[in-house]
């Protein structure tokens, strides 16, 4: 196992997290971190608590036990709203977005700019403005779309995925969970949000990227997490370890084999 | 340049285009159909383009249409509401009876704006809280409001004396009906919180998906109370302005003015399927159906004809309305 050292500390760093549903234990003592401009993959089979660890991140459940700390300050999340008034936001899949309304609307849905003066208070909203730097902000990730005033329906899978990312980037985020972001996107499109997810990293975000696409994570990971049963059983870096170590790693092959030597 | 790039051929300008398009053709439709019936009615209708009948059009689609704004907001969000004209029946008859009463008229407006508010509020916290459908919530409360405006008023008419407020609806400024001039504000006033604020927004993103809304931060429960309690206030309105035009409370008015209020939102483009509709439209959907029940009745057709027509087409539209919206675009 290869633990990259790195001088800084992690944005966003769990400790002991245990969470159990009834008589399932999800998650098991698990610690996780990530830090900024970094992508942090989350491997593991069904079941192994990706997701459940994901979830804890982002407020939708509360571990029984453990520590989170983002930017070395204590927090505990009871719901996801507190997550996201932290700085962490998960870009969910189609569930992010309002289908009728253009990309404007949608990247600044529930943070309108108001007009200035006594429009605004008339709760007036300025949509030039906001069509401007919704403009800037996608030529800035370099998301192309036929128009800004499209509706969303009218979108790839893709552009709607990268629009959703666009978003939580837009309002500041600085951890970003990705549950399986490519899973219903074709092979272009699933490239267009690869590249933006590195873009995002670049921009010095953190990136909680969770895949079942192996070849996927280790092309876009910098460090990969590796789950089973519940428990951490490894970290990996993609640049050193080969998939079979992370097959092995997510399949128990590899306990095994130390068991049997 | 930091302009909208464009984007590779094959993706995303087709399901747009053919989305625009296609509610440019309805909009489009809507205003020739009503073109055309103008023509028809003038050339085979005697007295359809009189003054006398232009006036006596005007008032009778302010009262239908201020219900139809009322059912534009809720319908946007998604939901819909079936009490709005048992609740102008129920308003009428307590501004009838408050005057009768010799209340001041400023005070009874009020009174029955205030009910109206909170019958839709309560519609709204039912929806809310008890997360029942639209549907039956305001078929309830239809049959509550139906029955409280017989009792209230013995199932008789309610006469009262104040001529003050039954001239308002008489008379008119600048040619115009007083009662038109009404609905003409609430549909610039509805127009401007629908289009405009980012309240009105937010009742198109709840319509659009209500989990994403409720995700992105919106207030989902309160969009939705002020929806319903917007089209129950618009409803007091309706019943107040009828009982001054017919200067008596009628216990069974409004029946049925349920169907021409969602069937004039839904011809003007309002989708029950949420997050689409226009104040422009609508007017446009009134201004239909208050055309072709004129049109019919001038030409001696039995009043059912135009109920019959009216329904055909609400069914018509809503079936064409599932072609509207794009599928989401599969990747």
């Amino acid at each position: 196992m290869v633990v990259t050292a790195r001088a800084e500390k992690p944005v966003l760093e769990a400790r002991g997290i245990s969470k159990r549903f009834g008589n399932v234990i999800a998650l098991e003592d698990v610690d996780f971190e990530v830090h900024a401009g970094e992508i942090a993959a989350l491997i593991g089979d069904n079941g192994a608590g990706k997701s459940t660890l994901a979830n804890v991140i982002s407020g939708v459940i509360v571990p029984d036990s453990g520590s989170i700390t983002l930017r070395g300050n204590p927090i505990s999340f009871r719901t996801p709203k507190d997550a996201r008034a932290a700085g962490i936001e998960t870009a969910y899949q189609d569930l992010a977005l309002a289908p009728d309304l253009d990309i404007p609307a949608n990247l600044f849905l529930a943070r309108e700019i108001l007009r200035p003066g006594a429009l605004g208070r008339l709760d007036v909203v300025d949509r030039a403005e906001m069509r401007k730097q919704a403009e800037e902000h996608l030529s800035a990730f370099g998301i192309k779309v036929g128009s800004i005033d499209q509706r969303v329906d009218t979108l790839s899978g893709g552009q709607r995925q990268s629009i959703a990312v666009a978003r939580t980037v837009l309002w500041g985020a600085a951890v970003i969970i990705m549950d399986e972001p490519t899973a219903a996107l074709g092979v272009a499109q699933t490239a267009l949000v690869i590249e933006l997810v590195k873009k995002v990293r670049d921009n010095g975000t953190a990136v909680v990227f969770i895949s079942h696409n192996l070849p996927q994570v280790f092309d876009v990971a910098d460090r990969i997490v590796v789950m089973r049963h519940a428990r951490r059983v490894g970290t990996l870096d993609p640049r050193i370890d080969t998939m079979d170590r992370a097959v092995s790693l997510m399949t128990g092959a590899a306990e095994l084999h130390l068991r049997h030597l | 340049m930091t302009g909208p790039q464009h984007a590779a051929p094959a993706m995303p300008a087709r399901g747009q285009a053919a989305s625009t398009r296609w509610d440019l053709v309805m909009r489009l439709g809507l205003l020739g159909i009503i073109a055309l019936l103008v023509i028809v009615f003038s050339f085979t209708a005697s007295g359809f383009l009189t003054l006398q009948n232009v006036d006596n059009n005007a008032r009778q689609m302010a009262v239908v249409g201020i219900l139809a704004v009322a059912e534009t907001f809720v319908i946007i969000t998604a939901g819909i509401d079936l009490s709005v004209g048992s609740l102008l029946g129920f308003g009428g008859i307590l501004i009838a009876l408050s005057l009768a009463h010799g209340l001041p008229i400023a005070g009874a407006i009020a009174i029955v704006l205030a009910v109206g508010t909170i019958v839709g509020l309560v519609n709204g916290g039912l929806i809310n809280a008890a997360a029942l459908p639209p549907f039956i919530v305001t078929l309830g409360m239809l049959g509550i409001l139906r029955g409280l405006t017989q009792i209230s008023g013995n199932g008789q008419q309610v006469a009262y004396n104040a001529p003050t407020f039954t001239n308002f609806a008489v008379n008119s400024t600048f040619g115009v009906p007083n009662i038109f001039w009404v609905f003409v504000a609430i549909c610039l006033v509805s127009g401007f919180v629908l289009h405009q604020t980012r309240r009105g927004r937010y009742m198109y993103a709840v319509g659009s998906n209500l989990e994403s809304a409720r995700r992105a931060g919106i207030n989902v429960g309160a969009t939705i109370l002020t929806v319903y309690g917007i089209s129950g206030f618009l409803a007091a309105i309706a019943g107040i302005l009828l009982t001054a035009r017919q200067a008596q409370g009628d216990p069974n008015a409004g029946t049925g003015y349920e169907l021409d209020a969602i069937a004039a939102a839904v011809l003007g483009g309002a989708s029950l399927f949420g997050a689409r509709g226009s104040m422009l439209g609508t007017f446009l959907g009134v201004l239909l159906v208050q055309i072709l029940t004129n049109g019919l009745n001038l030409l001696n057709f039995d009043p059912q004809v135009a109920r019959i027509a009216e329904g055909a087409l609400l069914i018509l539209f809503v079936y064409l309305d599932r072609w509207r919206k794009p599928k989401m675009a599969v990747a």
